[in-house]
């Protein structure tokens, strides 16, 4: 899996997509409205074989060290989804430049399905 | 490429269908004789004999699995996308699966008291999306009034929810009217069916 990299005085610092999946999965369940991060066929058996569920979340970084995230939710019935989203994309922006110092080019959210609180 | 992959698929299944079909009707009528399982026997034998045979049939068998993959990819992914009303806004993308407004419309059933089940099928095209919703109903609803507030409560809970400004086609279809008589002659149906004890409000002691 590919590393985000950054080089100091005293050697590289890496960082691994997970980190940048799992700081993406806080920031989303910390939005009101959000329900649950959602998943696919794969993520479900990777989920009963133990696996951690931010493997859901897609992250790619292109050449430019740009990072895309992409986040299946679930949102709770009665929220408005646009407002939701738009507060996700923004609190994962600002969450994973705080942490990370990385460059974000795009916050995609996927809607899944809604659920009851 | 769509058609061909169904196309494909189709194929196969007849043909395992056509396969099974033979066999069936071979042992029913008797007519599969020890010469035939001879033959079977014999090309199994030779392909077993010779390398080159087995590495073709591998081969093939290893081409198929990956043509229906790449088919079955292929289909799976053009039904996910077209399945999603998507929007960008500042920070990227956003995209809802139909599946999650067909969430929310299942969720109006019980806001409405007249409404026994509801199944709804959204469907997004260029014109805008479209809602078709099948409902059972109980008897004491009248049936012009509720369907139209029914659409009423669908559109405006889609365009808060969602946040959408294109048309919404709300279509309606009555599958069924329960009647009340019905659900009291199932409630007498059960209490018969479950006699009281006698005594049985008494513990021991």
């Amino acid at each position: 899996m590919q590393r985000e990299e950054s080089r100091t005085d005293l050697g590289t610092i890496r960082i691994h997509k997970n980190v940048i999946a799992s700081i993406a999965s806080l920031a989303a369940l910390e939005i009101q409205g959000v329900k649950r991060i959602g998943g696919n066929f794969r993520s479900g058996i990777l989920e009963l074989m133990g696996k951690k569920s931010f493997r859901i979340i897609h992250v790619e970084i292109n050449k430019n060290e740009e990072v895309k995230v992409e986040i299946p939710l679930v949102i709770k019935y009665g929220f408005n989804i646009p407002d939701i989203a738009s507060k996700v994309q923004e609190n994962v922006r600002n969450s994973l430049e705080k942490m990370t110092n990385l460059s974000i080019k795009d916050v995609n959210i996927n809607v899944q399905g809604i659920e009851r609180m | 490429m769509r058609t061909l992959g169904i196309l494909f698929y189709t194929a196969v299944l007849v043909l395992i269908g056509i396969i099974m079909f033979i066999f069936a009707a071979a042992f029913s009528f008797d007519k599969l004789q020890p010469q035939c399982i001879k033959y079977i026997n014999d090309l199994l034998f030779y392909l077993q004999s010779s390398l080159n045979y087995r590495i073709i049939l591998a081969l093939s068998g290893l081409l198929l699995i990956i043509i229906s993959f790449s088919f079955a990819q292929l289909i799976l992914s053009r039904f996910q996308r077209e399945k999603t009303i998507a929007f960008p806004t500042s920070s990227g993308e956003v995209t809802i699966a139909l599946s999650a407004v067909e969430d929310l419309i299942r969720r109006l059933a019980g806001i409405i008291p007249e409404i026994k089940e509801l199944r709804p099928d959204v469907i997004a095209t260029k014109k805008g999306i479209i809602v078709d919703i099948r409902v059972v109903l109980k008897a004491e609803a009248n049936i012009p009034e509720l369907t139209s507030r029914l659409q009423e409560i669908t559109r405006s809970k889609i365009q808060e929810v969602l946040g959408i400004e294109e048309q919404i086609i709300i279509k309606i279809h009555v599958a069924k009217i329960i009647a009340l008589e019905e659900k009291e002659r199932r409630r007498k149906e059960t209490e018969k069916e479950e006699p009281t004890i006698p005594f049985s409000g008494y513990g021991r002691t």
